[in-house]
């Protein structure tokens, strides 16, 4: 469902999703993003200071709402323009436009 | 300090429009689930729903508000449910033009206290099966049958798979949050039921809009029609629900000719006329005299009930209550819609005046909405129905079970009746699923042929007139 990637010479922490991201999966995954993000995070500030996150959803086919709420949650932690979502295919994308998110997400 | 409208109204579309952004994703077999699993839902709660709206409200008959409930439910999902709402609708081959369906976002409904479960009911399942989350701000006299609808409604959807937040009620206390939601940028459509307030504020504020208000229903009576299963159908239709639907007979008339027939079946079926005086009393309980408009503490209330307030003494068992009037406007309170089980009577020198009557009287309050004739007579049934102003001409039926369909007619069964531009509507139909998504038209390259041979040039020269140009564009080729 998600495999994460931290490149930490290049301070970017890469999650990639596969398959359908449903209400259930999401239950799941939320928590697993949550922890992960906070092993690198500043203990000082509570920040993502100076990290990259990238979402990628090269093999993800379906989003529920939920997946938005944790795209949002997460892009809230990082720095401006820190947080971009790849590879979405273009059902995906169309997604993020109806939820007006599409540039806040830094959807590609 | 509370929530501001703007924040809450904020939270809510954020919500709505996630779920829209799911929604989207779905396929007609994944949406038609949904649909059905709330159906089901609503359907099973008929009863418990229809009692919870007559104990909040205090209006109408908890029996009449089950079968309501059972109009929105069981007939409005056989009228959608085979209905086409996702992706590919038709592919017409030989026009070349291939319909796709859009959902269109997030849907505020505003809806009446006159109607309040069913009218919740029928919006979340026209809203579900065309993909679009729904928003519900009911009558703040009716928030809790409402706010329970929506659970029920709601539980079932997210157990057919539906996106959270696809059914969301607001709050119906406060005017101001209904106006800021109403105006959100993020609002797709509003679908509003109810007076002519809430309808003049859903279309002022600048999303579209399906707002649907009062009627006014004349009901004329010719003297081909059947005496005594007319009046049975109107009693059967203005008293049900104790007269809360819109469509419900507001007046009936008659030539004088049939007067004496006329008034002897309504008595002999448990109706009471009133006199000019006990008129006068009835007069100004049921309506405001300063603005014209009922009063709403006489809505849906039994006849039992009005008379008490009135101060009359009716005869045991009467089932309606009848005031004669001689005219139509400011000066005879009871010629306005009165959505309790009180009918205008117009008694007319001959046809022509009791059409012109009618004529009067839709179009005091009540144009675009609905009118009634009893007769057996096709050129009268047609005459009057080119002159009358209303999106459903009911013939022979009760107006209220007729005007929303299903039962009576083929009409699309609805609890929301487009008026057409009379009432401010882009639509004279009965609302449902196919007016809740965009249609796009994928348009393959079929050329006019007529169009391609013609020498276009020709049309420059002012000389050549319509004949002419005609006669060349269709030369055969």
């Amino acid at each position: 469902m998600v495999i994460f990637d931290l490149n930490t010479p290049e301070k970017e922490l890469t999650f990639r999703f596969k398959g359908r991201l449903d209400t259930n999966v999401c239950m799941k995954i939320g928590d697993e993003i949550v922890n992960k993000m906070s092993e690198i995070k500043d203990p000082a500030t509570d920040l993502l200071t100076g990290y990259n996150i990238v979402f990628d959803l090269k093999e993800v086919n379906y989003i529920a709402s939920s997946y938005i709420r944790i795209c949002v949650n997460t892009a809230k932690q990082v720095e401006k323009g820190k947080f971009s979502i790849i590879n979405s295919d273009p059902f995906i994308k169309k997604t993020f436009k109806i939820a007006g998110l599409d540039e806040l997400l830094n959807v590609s | 300090m509370g929530v501001l409208p703007i924040e809450k109204a904020n939270e809510v579309l954020e919500k709505a429009l996630f779920a829209a952004a799911e929604f989207q994703q779905f396929n007609q077999e994944e949406t038609d689930n949904i649909v059905e699993a709330v159906y089901k839902a609503g359907f099973n709660a008929r009863v418990k729903l229809a009692k919870m709206a007559y104990e909040e409200t205090g209006i109408g008959v908890w029996e009449h508000k089950v079968l309501k409930n059972v109009i929105a439910t069981q007939l409005v999902y056989d009228s959608i449910k085979n209905e086409k709402t996702v992706g590919i609708i038709s592919n017409d081959r030989q026009t070349g033009i291939i319909e796709i369906a859009q959902p269109l976002g997030p849907i505020f409904a505003v809806t009446p206290v006159t109607n309040p479960t069913s009218t919740v009911m029928f919006k979340i399942l026209i809203c579900l099966k065309t993909r679009n989350p729904i928003i519900i701000s009911s009558h703040r006299s009716a928030i809790k049958c409402c706010t329970e609808t929506v659970r029920i409604c709601y539980e079932a959807a997210l157990e057919a798979g539906a996106p959270e937040d696809c059914i969301q009620i607001i709050s119906a206390g406060s005017h101001e949050l209904t106006q800021t939601v109403m105006g959100h940028p993020k609002v797709a459509l509003i679908l509003a039921t109810g007076g002519t307030g809430l309808v003049k504020a859903a279309y002022s504020s600048g999303n579209p809009a399906i707002g649907v208000g009062p009627g006014n229903v004349p009901v004329f009576i010719d003297e081909s029609a059947d005496l005594p299963f007319t009046v049975a159908n109107i009693i059967s239709s203005k008293t049900f629900d104790n007269g809360t639907i819109c469509a419900s007979e507001q007046s009936v008339i008659i030539e004088e000719k049939i007067e004496k027939n006329v008034r002897a079946e309504f008595e002999r079926q448990k109706c009471y006329f009133l006199n000019p005086e006990e008129t006068e009393r009835v007069s100004k309980i049921a309506v405001v005299a300063d603005s014209l408009s009922m009063n709403p503490l006489i809505v849906g209330q039994s006849v039992e009930s009005i008379a008490k307030k009135a101060n009359l003494i009716i005869p045991e068992g009467t089932c309606m209550l009848i005031a004669k009037l001689n005219g139509v406007g400011k000066d005879y309170p009871l010629s306005v819609e009165v959505l309790a089980p009180i009918l205008s009577f117009y008694v007319a020198k001959d046809y022509q005046t009791a059409i012109k009557t009618c004529i009067d009287l839709n179009y005091l309050g009540g144009i675009g909405h609905s009118a009634g004739i009893y007769a057996n007579d096709d050129k009268r049934i047609l005459e009057f129905s080119q002159l009358i102003n209303a999106g459903r001409i009911l013939v022979n039926t009760p107006t209220s079970q007729g005007a929303v369909g299903g039962i009576f007619n083929n009409l699309i069964p609805s609890l929301t009746l487009g008026c057409g531009t009379g009432g401010k509507n882009i639509t004279t139909e009965n609302i449902s699923a196919k007016q809740l998504i965009n249609i796009q038209r994928v348009c393959r390259r079929k050329l006019n042929e007529k169009w391609q041979n013609i020498d276009r040039n020709l049309y420059l020269d002012e000389s050549l007139d319509e004949s002419t140009l005609i006669k060349k564009y269709n030369k055969n080729q």
